[in-house]
This record gives C-alpha cells, sequence and structure tokens, in this order.
C-alpha cells in the first residue's frame, strides 16, 4: 500500500505549489470567515455570548 | 412548549476533579524531582533490578514520566473535568452515558498507571510526549473514541439548538488528538512492549514535531481555551467580551496551528521550504492567539475591582496572561534569527513552563476552587489559603521561569563564543557547570509551585468534607424542537454551527490541509531527501546499543543534530544532513542540549576509545569532574538481550532496511564478532569483561555515530 503511494506520488510534478495552495485556501476562508462574522446579527451575537450565564439555574452558594 | 426534567451528572465531575487533583501533585513532584536530580546528579539511580527487567529513577526516564504526568494526567483530566461540567450545562442534558463516562474515566486512570510503570522500566518510544509503547497507544484510541463517543451522543440529544464556542474548541479537540496520536504513533511492534516507529529520520522527526507542537495546541490550549470561554464568563458573571472574536479566534487558530509544527526543527536537516512553511504559520500565529488573550482579558471589563476580591479571577488573570505571553513568545521563537539562540537550550524549558504552569496550572487551579464548592453545594474552606496558593503558585512560576530564561540565554552565548584566535572559548562541560546556580533556582521555584498545590489540597479537601455531593443535579429546560426553519436574515454558517457532525466533518478538514501539505512532499518526493551512498544499516550490535540508548532517555539530554553555525561545526564537526538519518526508527535529534551532541561521537575530535566511554558509563564524574550526567555502572554487569536481536532485524526488514534476506538468522553471529572485537580493545586498555554486556552495545553504537559520512568524505577525496 504504502508502496504504492510512494511509487505514483514521486512523479507528481510541481509539488512544491503546495504551500502556497495551502495559503490561498487559508486567506480564501479567512475572509470568508471575517465577511460571516461582520453579519453576525447583534441580538444573536448576545443571546450565543450569554449561553453560558444560564438564569435557569439553581441557586448556586456565592463564591468568595 | 414542554418542560422536561433532568439531572447533571456531577459525579463524573468530581471523579476527573480529584484525578486531576492527585495526579496533578504527582507530576509536579517528579518534576520537581528531576529539577533537582540535575543540581545533585549522584541522586539518579539507573538501576533496581525487578526479575529481568531493569527498573530506573534517573533523569532520562523519569523526564518523560513527568511531562506525561502533567500533560496527560494532570492537564488531560483537568480537560475532562471542565468538559464533562460545561457540556452538560451548555447543551442543557445529562451525558449521554453514564456508562461511557465510567468507561472513559477508569480506562484514562488505568492508561496512566501503566505509564507510571511502562516509562520508568525503560520501556519507550523515545518520540516526546509520546513515549508510551504500543499497546498503551492502542489502550489510548480506544478510550479517546470511548470519549468522543460520549460527547457526541451528548451533543446529538442536547436541548439548547446552538453549540457554545467552547462546544467547538472540545470537538477540534477530539478530531485533532485523535489524528495526531494515530499518525506520530503509526510502529510496528517487536515484542509486546517494544515498537519500531514506521518513519526514519527526517520523516519521523517532522512527524513527531507536528505531533509535539499540536499535542501543545490541541491538548494543552484549545480544550483549555474552551474552558476559559466557558468558565470565565462564569466566574465573573457576565457575557464573553465579543463573540464575533471568538468566532475568529477558533477558526484561525484551529487552521493555523497545525501548520506551525517545523519551526522546532529549524537549521536541521528538515527541507528548507518546509521549515519556511513552519516560521511563517508559526508567526501568523500570533493573531488568534491574541485575538483570545484580549477576548479573555475584557471579559473582565468593568468588573477589574472583582478580581482584587476574588482568588478565582486572580488565578483566571494570572493563567490568560502566560497564554498571551507564551503565545507572543512562540512566533519569536519560530523565526529562524531567534531560534538560532533559543534552540537546544533551557530557553524552551522556560518558555513550555510558562504555558504549563501559567496557563494550564493557574487555568485548572482556578477552575477547581470555582467547581468544588459548587458541585459540594457548600463554601469554599479558607478564602485565605487560596490566596496563599496563588501568591506562591505565582511567585513559583517567576522563580522557574527567570533562571531558566537566563540559563538559556547564557549557555546560548557560552556555546557560541570564540576566542580571538579563532577558537571555541568554552568547553562543553563549562557550559553546564556554570548553570549549576540556575538550575538550583529554578528546582525552588518548582518547589514552591508544588507547595502552593499542596495547600489547595488541603484546601479542596477541607471544602469536600463540610459539603455534600450533589451527585445528580436537578435541572429543567423545554425539548429541542425535531425540525428548526430557518428565520430570515440567518446567515449560512448557523446550521453548521447547529449541526455537530457537518461541524465536524469541516474541523477535520481544517486541520488536516495544514498537516498534508506539510507532510506529503516530504514523504512522497525522493529529491527531499538525497540518498547518500556511505550510509549504511547499523550492525546488529550497534541496534542493540542504539535500542538501550532509547530505553535510557539519553535524547533527553543530547541531541544528534548539528546545525550549520561555526559555533556548532568547530565544535562538533561536519553539520548533519537528511540522507544521514534514512535508517533512524525513530530519530534521535532530541531537543535540548544538557550535555553535548552526540552525532559525530564515532569521528573526529570527539572520536573517544572504547575504554573512555567504558570509564565514563562506569562513573561520569571520574572522568569529566562537574559533569551532570547519571552513573550507567549497571549496563556493565547487565546482560545484552541477544534474543530479541533476530525479531528487531526482521521488523527493521520491513519498514525497507536493505538487510540481506536471511540476515535475521545470522545477525546474533555479526553481533558476538563485533562484541568481541570490542572487549579485546577493553583488554588492551585493562578492562576485562565478558562481550555480551550492554555496556559493549552502547560503546558499538557510540562508535558508529557520524562515521557514514566522513568515510563517504575520506573516499571523495
Amino acid at each position: 500500500m504504502l508502496k504504492f503511494i510512494r511509487n505514483h506520488a514521486d512523479k507528481i510534478e510541481h509539488i512544491n505549489i503546495f504551500p502556497l495552495i495551502g495559503l490561498v485556501i487559508f486567506v480564501v476562508f479567512f475572509i470568508v470567515m471575517l465577511i460571516y462574522v461582520k453579519k453576525m446579527g447583534r441580538d444573536e451575537l448576545s443571546e450565543l455570548s450569554h449561553l453560558p450565564l444560564d438564569l435557569q439555574e439553581p441557586n448556586q452558594p456565592m463564591n468568595l | 412548549m414542554q418542560v422536561e426534567k433532568f439531572y447533571y451528572d456531577n459525579k463524573i465531575v468530581r471523579n476527573f476533579a480529584y484525578a486531576t487533583i492527585i495526579w496533578g501533585a504527582v507530576g509536579m513532584l517528579i518534576g520537581v524531582w528531576v529539577a533537582l536530580l540535575m543540581v545533585f546528579p549522584s541522586w539518579n539511580i539507573s538501576n533496581i533490578s525487578v526479575g529481568s527487567e531493569s527498573l530506573g529513577l534517573s533523569f532520562g526516564r523519569l523526564r518523560p514520566l513527568h511531562t506525561n504526568a502533567v500533560i496527560f494526567a494532570f492537564v488531560g483530566n483537568g480537560i475532562f473535568m471542565g468538559v464533562y461540567y460545561s457540556l452538560q450545562r451548555l447543551l442543557k442534558t445529562r451525558m449521554a452515558s453514564d456508562l461511557l463516562s465510567k468507561i472513559h474515566f477508569w480506562g484514562w486512570q488505568l492508561i496512566i498507571v501503566a505509564a507510571a510503570v511502562t516509562l520508568p522500566l525503560g520501556l519507550t518510544t523515545s518520540k516526546e510526549y509520546a513515549e508510551l509503547e504500543w499497546p498503551i497507544d492502542l489502550a489510548i484510541t480506544l478510550i479517546w473514541v470511548v470519549f468522543g463517543w460520549n460527547m457526541f451522543w451528548t451533543i446529538l440529544k442536547r436541548r439548547e439548538r446552538h453549540l457554545y464556542v467552547a462546544i467547538w474548541f472540545y470537538i477540534a479537540t477530539f478530531v485533532t488528538v485523535a489524528v495526531l496520536h494515530i499518525v506520530n504513533s503509526l510502529a510496528i511492534p517487536v515484542s509486546a512492549f517494544k515498537s519500531y516507529s514506521i518513519y526514519a529520520g527526517v520523516q519521523d522527526a517532522l512527524v513527531q514535531w507536528w505531533y509535539g507542537h499540536n499535542a501543545v495546541a490541541f491538548f494543552l490550549t484549545t480544550p483549555y481555551l474552551g474552558l476559559m470561554y466557558y468558565f470565565m464568563p462564569k466566574a465573573a458573571n457576565r457575557p464573553v467580551y465579543s463573540y464575533r472574536l471568538s468566532i475568529i479566534h477558533f477558526w484561525s487558530l484551529i487552521f493555523l496551528y497545525i501548520w506551525a509544527g517545523p519551526h522546532h526543527l529549524l537549521y536541521t536537516a528538515l527541507p528548507n521550504w518546509a521549515q519556511t512553511l513552519g516560521i511563517v504559520f508559526s508567526f501568523t500565529l500570533i493573531f488568534p492567539s491574541w485575538g483570545g488573550m484580549i477576548n479573555g482579558l475584557l471579559t473582565l471589563r468593568g468588573a477589574w475591582d472583582k478580581v482584587r476580591e476574588d482568588v478565582i479571577l486572580k488565578f483566571m488573570v494570572v493563567a490568560v496572561t502566560a497564554y498571551g505571553m507564551s503565545t507572543f513568545e512562540g512566533p519569536m521563537l519560530s523565526l529562524k534569527n531567534v531560534n538560532a539562540i533559543s534552540h537546544f537550550t533551557d530557553w524552551t524549558i522556560a518558555h513550555v513552563h510558562v504555558g504549563g504552569l501559567g496557563w494550564n496550572g493557574m487555568l485548572t487551579f482556578g477552575i477547581l476552587y470555582w467547581l468544588i464548592p459548587r458541585i459540594f453545594r457548600t463554601e469554599l474552606y479558607s478564602k485565605k489559603l487560596a490566596n496563599i496558593h496563588f501568591w506562591i503558585g505565582t511567585l513559583g512560576i517567576i522563580f522557574y521561569a527567570v533562571p531558566m530564561y537566563w540559563a538559556g540565554f547564557k549557555q546560548s552565548l557560552m556555546w557560541k563564543e570564540f576566542t580571538e584566535a579563532g577558537q571555541l572559548k568554552y568547553q562543553f562541560l563549562e557550559t553546564v557547570t556554570q548553570l549549576h546556580p540556575f538550575f538550583a533556582l529554578r528546582a525552588f521555584g518548582g518547589t514552591l509551585f508544588f507547595i502552593g498545590s499542596l495547600i489547595m489540597v488541603y484546601n479542596l479537601f477541607a471544602t469536600v468534607k463540610k459539603g455534600s455531593l450533589l451527585a445528580d443535579e436537578a435541572a429543567e429546560a423545554p425539548a429541542l424542537e425535531g425540525t428548526h426553519h430557518k428565520h430570515a436574515g440567518e446567515h449560512w454558517h448557523r446550521p453548521i454551527e447547529r449541526k455537530p457532525i457537518p461541524f465536524l466533518v469541516v474541523t477535520l478538514i481544517v486541520i488536516l490541509i495544514g498537516g498534508i501539505v506539510e507532510m506529503v512532499p516530504t514523504f512522497m518526493i525522493k529529491s527531499n531527501i538525497p540518498t547518500i551512498s556511505s550510509v549504511k544499516p547499523y550492525t546488529p550490535l550497534e541496534l542493540q546499543g542504539r535500542d538501550i540508548y532509547l530505553r535510557e532517555g539519553c535524547y533527553t539530554c543530547h541531541s544528534q543534530m548539528i546545525r550549520p553555525f561555526r559555533s556548532e561545526t568547530a565544535r562538533y564537526g561536519e553539520y548533519s544532513k537528511a540522507g544521514e538519518f534514512v535508517y533512524d526508527h525513530p530519530f534521535q535529534w532530541g531537543s535540548k542540549r544538557s550535555g553535548p551532541d552526540l552525532a559525530r561521537e564515532g569521528t573526529g575530535n570527539n572520536k573517544k576509545s572504547d575504554s573512555w566511554h567504558y570509564n565514563h558509563f562506569d562513573d561520569p564524574q571520574a572522568i569529566s569532574t562537574g559533569s551532570i550526567m547519571p552513573s550507567y555502572s549497571f549496563m556493565l554487569d547487565r546482560d545484552l538481550d541477544t534474543a530479541s536481536t533476530p525479531g528487531k532485524i526482521r521488523a527493521m526488514q520491513k519498514l525497507g532496511v536493505p538487510y540481506p534476506e536471511g540476515f535475521d538468522l545470522q545477525a546474533n553471529g555479526d553481533l558476538d564478532a563485533q562484541a568481541k572485537a570490542i572487549a579485546a580493545n577493553l583488554k588492551k586498555d585493562g578492562i576485562e569483561t565478558a562481550p555480551h554486556k550492554e555496556v559493549i552495545a552502547v560503546i558499538a553504537y557510540m562508535q558508529r555515530l557520524g562515521k557514514d559520512i566522513t568515510q563517504s568524505q575520506t573516499a571523495q577525496k
């Protein structure tokens, strides 16, 4: 199995372009993510960020 | 909408909390002990015979025990404690299966016990932070799957539609650690507790540090960021500063981290393009890391007055600050010019301990102080003791880190200093003896930190005693509707965040891109590792000697990688080439030089006689005054296990090492002849020894190091 991959992959040309492809993927990914985050609504963000602070939890002892 | 009643499982949280506390103390105690061994080398106990096995309490065997204990036992249990507590509450459901939770808990503890037994016995792969041998690796895989299964099952039966950002970090942790562990642990078993890595030399180094770096990223960082995003808002009683920032933090962090591994291998024989890739992505990492730190600290905006009063917040603030410091330092250390100074020195040790003690340690303590009183329905036994712990712990970090930074700089400058006549100014040994005071101060800092954790053990024990565990905590939440209708203006990303499986797949793709881009070319293109025709496989005796070198953990102090600097080639000889390591399963480049590099130990100016090595293993201080190396006198008496030779040769053949067919059967004959030659050589110097002693094999290995490439140069001339 390993030999099969090795023998074939030996013949891949211009494999050094891999890092560039990686970088391009990241930049595209990052920009799309920024646009997405920018478009999120204020209410939605507030709702999400309050998830850990569930007020329905029973009264907890005050700590320190 | 119907409200459902259910119960959170606090028992599993308590169990993991106890394990965190106990293993934390054990791991830190071993840390203090190994720090002391560098000050008092005579305290090393290299061998206690246990039947045919050799139990060792020397630095080389205990240092991996310390790192494994603090990473996988202390932080590991800390992760599970925090995940089991927060996951149930964020998803408004009990863990899906109490049985899986129990299997996970006990399985993980058994793995830790197995590590605590096997590492002092010298059963090790020698791959840093992945030293455990193959049966334990299989157990880790199995238990990790149980953890993931339980987590995803819980996510699927949740009552809260959205997955809070902390859960994203948990999912990324699960997926990535699984990939890292499996890829790095691939090995061919030779016996019940011995295996050879399927990778060799440069490839092994690349896989190992891709793993090593991402073990830091996905075991010590991402799960703890998840905990930060849950417990810090809880402790401060206010939401995270910016949820937007947390999304950017998450995706860019997991994308970038996976590429950064090669920064551990700068100036080594790793192909240049891979080193550059590592530098670029490591440097970029500062942005998401600091985004996360700022997000954590700004969560306390308007509540800084609370920090003065609340010891839990104090712990958390120091933790997040330490995260910021170490993630600033990390990218700096990955720059080539800085790395040229820092690599192989104690600077790296200082760096990891700012992260380990500061980020992981202090956050764990903060969470424990917050969580234990809550699940035991009581107040913390003593705020005063917690405050003392905070200060003594913080001081401990300073006393640990400052001397180690100093030692690192000093060491590096001494290694590199030349006299006006162009000679190296310092012998290697001087660079060790001058560090003694720093080692002593570091042990003091570590002891302070350890004492702090013992105070916490007492404080939490007293808290537990005055409270009672609420094993099943009642809660209520409406059931989740079967279908969710997309509301107007909702973004495309929302459905992914609601669905854990697509989320897992996207995460997997993101982390795989970096790994594949880094590794595929190194594995597949022959030109990346130019072969050197004079480099030959190890003889059977050298192979056995190499395995003893691995067993004793020599790599924890000695590197085998000469970087292309004048100061290194002048001290050690010709710099290391990728093609020299093609038969090294596993590689032994090391990561720190508390002892000299050994890549050219058998050649040039470094070559010593067989009798020098014999006497040096017996009593290093008698030969090199001021040396901190443990004595390995037991190897003079201990018989070499030659029964394992044929199996080892066959395993190497399977891995592609070109021993001739049928060599396994004649290997012990060759071994015998070479051992007798060394014994005869020793006799000339007045040392009488039987040939089949372990020390003979290690001498054979020492004398082989660097020899092949010197032969090739002689031939060329």
